[in-house]
Parts: C-alpha cells; sequence; structure tokens
C-alpha cells in the first residue's frame, strides 16, 4: 500500500520537475519584467535536484513523509535563494503533516497542499494580496479543505484546486508587490503576472495530474 | 522596399516559401537568399523561422533517432546526468559493444580537455572505446589505470584498457604496478606504502575524469569469466545483496558498497574517490545489465552515461515514475520561433549550467594564496590566515555574479569566509554554517550580507543552526542603496556596491580584537554612512539563457538600479555623464549631512561591461561637486568592486568618514581584490 503511494508521490516530484524545466524560459522571462530574470532557472535547478535525489530513493522501505524530507534538504542545498527556503520549509511541513500517512487519499492530497501553503506562509511571513506565491497556494489551500468539507469526488477536487490556483496567479497582475525584490519596483509591478505565482500554478497543476 | 516584386512566378506571392526553397533546396546561405530576394538578412531569418511555425516547412527526425535521443534526454533528467548518450537499439548490424564502443569515442572529443587526468578502468566496453576513438587534439593528457592488474588470460585486462585509451588519446599512460587484487589486508598496505604505487596512486587521486564500464553480477558476465575475482567466490557478494561492479567494488541495488571478503585487498579507485571525480563516464549496455546500471545510477557514480536505447529505457521503467512512454508516443515539439534576429549575447562558456563550478575552480587556484575550501566545498571558502582565537569571526556571502563580490575580500584583516550561492541567488543555509564553523575562534561570529529576501532567509536559518552549534551570531544587513526605498524606510534598502566599504570597517574591526558587539555595532554605524546609486545603460544576461533579463530602450538609461540586474526605480532619457553624476550626487547630499572639512572615502563601481575610462569621467564629477563643498576624499576606488554580470552602468558610493571609520579603512588588510598596507 505504502509502496504503491510513495511511488505516485516520486512521480509527482518527477511531473512537477518537467513542467517546470519545460516551462524554464517562461518563467524567467516574467521574472525579467519585474525581478531578476532567474527564477526559472532556480526553480529547475531545485526541482531537478529533487528527482535525483528521489531517484535514489528505495519506494519499498520509504515511507510519503520521508519522501518530503528528502525533497525539502535537496530543494534547499541545490538552490538557497528565496525559494529555496520557502518551498523547503513547505516541504517539511508537509512531511510532519504526511507522518503516518501510507496513501495518498483525497484527504491526504488536501494535507499536502494546505501544510505546503502554511510553510510558505511561515518562512515568508506573507499574506495573500502581497503578489507572491503565496497567493495561489493559499487559495489552492482553501479550495481543498473546501472540497473536502463538500465530500467532492477525486476529480472536481483537484478541479477545484487548480482552478483556485489559476485564478490566484491570475490575479497577482493587478497587485502592486510587497516583498522581495519586486517589491523595489513599486507600481511598475502593475500588469505582471508574479513569477512565483505562475511556478505555483505548474507544481499544482503536476499534482493534480500525478495523484488524482 | 518590398520584396514580392522580385519573386517568380512559380511561388505566387508567397515570400515564405520562396525563401525555403532557396534555404532547404538550393542550399543557399541566408546573405545570399537576401540579395536575391531583395530583403535584409533579417527578414530572411523571421521567413526560415515562421515557416516552420505555421508548418510550411516540416523537419522530421529518423523515428529510432528520435526515439534514443528522448530516451538520453529523460535519462539526464531524471537521473540529473550532466550528460547522455543513448545509441538506436535497432541497429543489429553490429555487436552491441562495438557500437557502445563508437558512441563512447564519438563523445569523448566532448568530454575530454587538454591537461585532463583520466582514470580508465577495465571491460570489453571500456576497450572498444580505445579502439574506436582517435583523437590527436589534445595536449597534456595523462590515462592512468583504475584498479591494479590481472592475468593476461583475456583481452581486456585494465592493463590494456589504459593503454588503448592512452594510445587513442595521444596520452601518457601510468599503470598500476601492483595486481588488482592480493592475497592479504597486509600485503595490500605493504604495497600502497611502496613509493612507486604511492606515486601511481597520487595521479590517480588528482583524475578529473573518469572512464568505465559496469558489470552485472548474472551468471554470464565478464565478472564470472574475467580473470578479475578468480581467487574468491563471487556468492559471498551475491548473498549480501551485490548487483553489479564499478570499477572492481561491488554495489548494491541502491548503489551502496557491499562488505565482502575482497574489502581490505583490492587494489584500485575507492568508490568514495571514484564519486568525487568531475566527470564519470560510464560506457555499458545489455538488458542483463539493467540493474547494475541502476544501482551505480542511483549510488552517483555515473554523470556521463552512454547505452543504448533498449537498456536506457529498461533503466527508466525499472526506476518507475517517469512519463517516458507517454513522450514517445507524443513528438515533442521541436521547432522554436526566432522571433528577434539576434537574441542571444556571446559569452565564454563551456556548459552553461556549470558556469558557477568553474568559475570557482578558477578561482580558487587563481587565489590560492588567500584563500581555501572549506571540507573540500567551493561554495564555502575560508582565509588562509584562519580564525584567530579570540577574534570575532567575519562571514559576508551572497549570489555570484558580482565578483569579486563577495569571494574577493576575503583574507587577512577583512572576512574570515565567503558563502557563495548561484548566480544572484544566495546560498542555501548550509554553507553559511560550514563558513560561521571555520570562521569561529570562540569570540562570536559577525554576518553582514545585502538585504534581499533570499539572503535573510538563508542567512537567518543558518545563524539558528550556528547558535545551537555552540556559536554565537550577530548580523549586520547592508542597506546603502539610497534609490531603492525613500529614507523612512532605510531598513527596507538593499546592499549593493557599499558593500565593499562596510565589509572593510567590519573586519578591520574584528581583526582590531574588538567585541561581537562592538564589531557590529561600528558595522551598523558604517552601513548608515554609506550612500550608494547606481545607473544602468544597458542590461547584463544570464549565462544559463544569454539573454537580456530586461530591456531599456535605445534612448533611456535606469536610474536607480540594483546589481542583480533588477529594473531600477525610474527610466529616464540618457543625459551626459556630469548630468548623471550631479543628480547621483544631489541625492547623496539630500541625506549625507556632511559639513565643510569633511571626509569621505569615494567607490565609482563598473556593473560589468562599463570601462575604466568612463568611470574616471564619472569620479571627475564626483570629486569636483565634493571639493565645492569643501569636502575632503581621503581614499577612492575606480573599477569593477562589485558587479552584475556583464550589465553596462555603474554605481557611486560615498562613506562619510568619522574618526573611528577613518582608522578602520586604513587598517590593514590583505585579500585578492583589496590590499590595505
Amino acid at each position: 500500500m505504502s509502496e504503491i503511494a510513495v511511488r505516485r508521490l516520486i512521480e509527482m516530484f518527477d511531473a512537477i520537475s518537467s513542467d517546470i524545466g519545460a516551462e524554464r524560459d517562461r518563467l524567467s522571462e516574467l521574472d525579467g519584467a519585474i525581478g531578476d530574470a532567474d527564477h526559472g532557472i532556480t526553480m529547475a535547478i531545485g526541482f531537478s535536484a529533487v528527482t535525483s535525489e528521489l531517484a535514489r530513493t528505495d519506494a519499498s522501505s520509504a515511507e510519503l513523509s520521508s519522501v518530503m524530507t528528502a525533497a525539502a534538504s535537496a530543494f534547499l542545498n541545490a538552490v538557497g535563494a528565496s525559494t529555496g527556503p520557502l518551498y523547503a520549509t513547505a516541504f517539511r511541513r508537509a512531511a510532519q503533516a504526511l507522518e503516518g500517512c501510507d496513501a495518498l487519499d483525497l484527504g491526504t492530497c488536501a494535507l499536502l497542499v494546505q501544510s505546503i501553503a502554511s510553510g510558505i506562509r511561515e518562512r515568508g511571513k506573507g499574506q495573500r494580496g502581497d503578489k507572491t506565491m503565496l497567493d495561489v497556494w493559499l487559495p489552492a489551500a482553501d479550495a481543498a479543505a473546501q472540497a473536502i468539507a463538500a465530500g467532492k469526488p477525486a476529480d472536481a477536487f483537484w478541479a477545484d484546486v487548480t482552478a483556485a490556483a489559476q485564478n490566484g496567479a491570475n490575479a497577482t497582475r493587478s497587485m502592486v508587490a510587497t516583498k522581495g525584490r519586486a517589491a523595489r519596483l513599486g507600481e511598475r509591478s502593475l500588469g505582471h503576472m508574479d513569477p512565483g505565482a505562475a511556478s505555483a500554478v505548474l507544481i499544482i497543476g503536476a499534482m493534480a495530474r500525478t495523484l488524482r | 522596399m518590398d520584396g514580392s516584386d522580385a519573386i517568380p512566378l512559380r511561388y505566387g506571392d508567397d515570400p515564405y516559401v520562396w525563401a525555403c526553397w532557396l534555404y532547404y533546396e538550393d542550399g543557399m546561405t541566408q546573405s545570399e537568399i537576401a540579395e536575391a530576394m531583395g530583403v535584409s538578412r533579417a527578414t530572411v531569418n523571421s521567413y526560415l523561422a515562421d515557416a516552420r511555425e505555421k508548418g510550411i516547412v516540416n523537419i522530421s527526425i529518423e523515428p529510432a533517432r528520435l526515439a534514443s535521443l528522448t530516451v538520453a534526454q529523460e535519462l539526464k533528467r531524471h537521473f540529473g546526468l550532466t550528460d547522455c548518450l543513448v545509441v538506436p537499439s535497432d541497429d543489429n548490424a553490429r555487436p552491441l559493444i562495438d557500437r557502445l564502443g563508437a558512441a563512447g569515442a564519438q563523445a569523448l572529443p566532448k568530454l575530454l580537455k587538454s591537461g585532463d587526468t583520466l582514470a580508465v578502468a577495465w571491460g570489453r566496453t571500456v576497450l572498444s572505446v580505445g579502439e574506436h576513438a582517435g583523437i590527436t587534439s589534445l595536449q597534456d593528457m595523462t590515462v592512468v589505470q583504475a584498479t591494479g592488474g590481472t592475468t593476461a588470460s583475456f583481452p581486456y585486462t585494465p592493463e590494456l584498457c589504459a593503454s588503448a585509451v592512452a594510445r587513442a588519446i595521444a596520452a601518457r599512460c601510468v599503470n598500476i604496478t601492483a595486481p588488482a587484487v592480493v592475497r592479504s589486508p597486509e600485503l595490500l598496505q605493504m604495497l600502497l606504502d611502496e613509493p612507486l604505487v604511492r606515486e601511481q596512486f597520487a595521479t590517480l587521486a588528482r583524475s578529473n575524469r573518469v572512464l568505465f564500464g559496469i558489470s552485472s553480477l548474472r551468471p554470464n558476465s565478464t565478472i564470472h569469466t574475467s580473470g578479475f575475482f578468480e581467487s574468491v567466490s563471487l556468492q559471498d557478494y551475491l548473498a549480501a545483496g551485490a548487483v553489479g561492479v564499478v570499477a572492481g567494488r561491488f554495489i548494491d541495488e541502491r548503489g551502496r558498497p557491499v562488505a565482502g571478503p575482497l574489502d581490505h585487498r583490492t587494489v584500485g579507485i575507492s568508490l568514495d574517490l571514484l564519486r568525487r571525480i568531475g566527470t564519470r563516464i560510464a560506457v555499458a549496455g545489455g538488458f542483463d545489465k539493467v540493474p547494475a546500471l541502476l544501482a551505480a545510477l542511483r549510488g552517483g557514480y555515473v554523470n556521463v552515461l552512454i547505452t543504448d536505447a533498449a537498456t536506457g529505457h529498461g533503466i527508466l521503467r525499472a526506476d518507475g515514475g517517469t512519463a517516458l512512454d507517454s513522450r514517445l508516443s507524443h513528438r515533442p515539439k521541436l521547432v522554436q520561433t526566432l522571433s528577434t534576429y539576434r537574441s542571444h549575447v556571446k559569452k565564454f562558456l563551456n556548459n552553461p549550467n556549470e558556469v558557477v563550478e568553474e568559475m570557482l575552480d578558477g578561482v580558487v587556484k587563481a587565489h590560492e594564496k588567500y584563500l581555501k575550501p572549506i571540507n573540500g566545498s567551493h561554495r564555502a571558502l575560508a582565509a588562509r590566515s584562519g580564525p584567530r582565537p579570540e577574534k570575532v569571526g567575519l562571514v559576508i556571502g551572497g549570489g555570484t555574479g558580482h565578483e569579486p563580490c563577495f569571494l574577493g575580500y576575503v583574507g587577512k584583516g577583512l572576512a574570515d569566509a565567503v558563502a557563495v550561492g548561484n548566480i544572484f541567488s544566495s546560498p542555501p543555509p548550509d554553507p553559511i554554517v560550514q563558513c560561521a564553523e571555520a570562521a569561529s575562534g570562540g569570540a562570536g561570529v559577525l554576518f553582514v550580507y545585502g538585504n534581499y529576501a533570499g539572503d535573510v532567509m538563508n542567512f537567518e536559518m543558518a545563524a539558528e543552526i550556528a547558535e545551537e552549534k555552540g556559536i554565537r551570531v550577530q548580523t549586520v544587513l547592508t542597506t546603502d542603496d539610497i534609490a531603492s526605498s525613500p529614507i523612512e524606510d532605510r531598513e527596507g534598502r538593499r546592499g549593493v556596491a557599499g558593500n565593499f566599504f562596510i565589509f572593510k570597517i567590519a573586519g578591520a574591526a574584528c581583526d582590531r580584537g574588538l567585541s561581537l558587539e562592538a564589531c557590529a555595532a561600528v558595522t551598523r554605524k558604517a552601513n548608515l554612512r554609506t550612500y550608494t546609486m547606481g545607473v544602468a545603460l544597458e542590461p547584463g544576461a544570464m549565462p544559463q539563457t544569454r539573454r537580456h533579463n530586461f530591456e531599456i530602450g535605445p534612448e533611456d538609461m535606469e536610474v536607480g538600479m540594483g546589481i542583480h540586474g533588477e529594473p531600477g526605480v525610474t527610466r529616464e532619457r540618457i543625459r551626459s555623464a556630469d548630468e548623471i553624476t550631479d543628480s547621483v550626487m544631489d541625492r547623496v547630499f539630500n541625506e549625507m549631512k556632511a559639513a565643510p572639512g569633511d571626509r569621505v572615502a569615494v567607490l565609482v563601481n563598473s556593473f560589468g561591461a562599463t570601462p575604466l575610462m568612463e568611470l574616471y569621467i564619472l569620479f571627475r564629477r564626483v570629486q569636483q561637486r565634493l571639493a565645492a563643498k569643501d569636502i575632503l576624499i581621503e581614499a577612492n576606488w575606480i573599477g569593477h568592486y562589485c558587479t552584475s554580470l556583464d550589465m553596462v552602468g555603474a554605481s557611486i558610493t560615498i562613506l562619510h568618514l568619522d574618526q573611528e571609520l577613518s582608522e578602520l579603512l586604513h587598517h590593514p588588510c590583505e585579500t585578492a581584490f583589496l590590499k590595505i598596507n
């Protein structure tokens, strides 16, 4: 049971890594408009470190929680930057939340999305409306909680979560950055989608595809 | 002009088809086509690119070759390999060993460079590489046998493999003149103590590339038929879970070393040493080797893999979790639009993903006198002078792309250690903690770095870990960029070229034996009295993308530019050098409350591509403005001190001195880029 779930979680990271890799240049271009143009590169480096670390993981003896812990340290050691501590903390919180879970049922998936969101909020000390990746993760976490409460099936659950994520990312276009390097730009950040929000949508999309 | 007038009738009025015909069928160059069509070369280039987008031209790749390319890319991505070459499996005319040997031979010129030391292990495939290769363009090459020797009862002994490869690349060959497996651990030790063998092993330890095969432990594998392990029972290793052999060492399915009777009797490269070599080329194929190859990949022994498509596919399937099959059925989009005529900036590069590592290789050698890697890592560098007991340690750091910031300021009297991140990215906590430990002399450690969200998070995490290890840490964030926020938000400003002065003051305070609190206090004072503003004329480009990070219009400049190429605060029409300097100095004077007779230090810094000639023109005006206010320049520096890759632009920094800061500024120091005595 656990081995199948562990494999799916590893597949999820594989899918994230390949989606981010495919969109690397677009993410960097988004970042170039309001930041320092390295977001796509940083994310690609981070997730490729995660997949190569997980390729060395023994699915038969690993647990969901230990996969998340391994992902956290691989990501952090590979990139640093600001995405490093943010996603590393997110994955560590997810590891704590998934402690003892051995199946990736919908409840666990919701827990995964929620703990990632709260890890990022905790490390970045941010909130919705700051024009960051939190504008994607927080609505996605809310949507996950609501879908569970409404007893929705898997397809509807992930449809809600990805729609909330995409709407959140679109909403960053009309926000003025207050965190990170884009904050220095003030109003000139208006009209641009936040690159961290764009990559969060890719991550959630890959999660939906593999965990559905 | 309207090129369509010149189109021959048979192309109708479609210039795309005409351009494509001339290019793909007639084999004309783009310049020739431009002339024939009466349009510019840029137009031809865009016709050709658009034609592919519109489907007028379809480029097809033979399916078997495409499949092997897809498998190679997937292997590379999945295992984080540096490179991967996969030969198509459909060509069964030649034996696999032969085809792998030819592929290896074809890859070697891309993987080897003059001056390399290449360790070569033994095996049929390795010998085949040697037999197929023929490179004459490399100089000062050394090939070293990776293990001891064996009986010559088979044709691919370690000696023969090493000499075949050495011959093929015109290298000096160093053989290991001892048996691969000896009778006892005592004999092993005696042999390794022999000066001759010791010298051979020293060469082996210097290897920067290694070429090896991978053997399975299945009954028909060479390991059973070769003479390598004739003296022991392989059953011992099989029982302990061994699935493969790498350079004479046994590994299990996760790539972990398997203990057994040969552990202290094998003469040859250790798995640890192998894994530390920069380029680790494995050439192996055949379905029976899938578990062994997977184990070697998982263990991190391989970063360049040469195999065949069937084996590659098998490895990926065995490891699960890949989207390979869907990718093989959906043909990847191969066309790429060329939106502008010239979209890439030229740079001196080998592998764009390795720029930081390659730069650090150079830095560590160039500045050996001042810097040493901490625990073998180039991402954490300590001063040769070392921490002194009871001296506060100074740790600085940040992303790369700002050279000589930050590593150029490590040495006696300045920083004790530097943590090095990726380009424009903070280092992660781990190297920062290593720096803190290396810099700690028992009196605490001072962290000084620029105020950026990423650096703050990583240095804060590192400070927490260092405190847990019993090292007291205080932090000073540099916030000298006066353009980055209004004065009310002084603490929210970013740290830029003024780092140069702030590091210098902090280093001197530490060197003079001040307490941690006193060091932090004077560093804070220096930060508050340092004022920087930058102006960019052209954007820089990241080595990985070779594209401009953003665009600045032909007549514009970006005022308030930081050191990460992030856009500045306002964009204005470019003005004369004096007018630009005046606008910077006006803002500095607005904040710096200097009285006539006060003293300052000045730094005019290039962002990378602006030459000294222009920096002196800026300095000239800075000096005039200061002199007019009767402010004295006590010291000045002009040049590349805190750059932003190849950005065109400059920043001006003024440090408002007082007696204490002046003494600390003149305190002796010796680093790669700043020496005061």
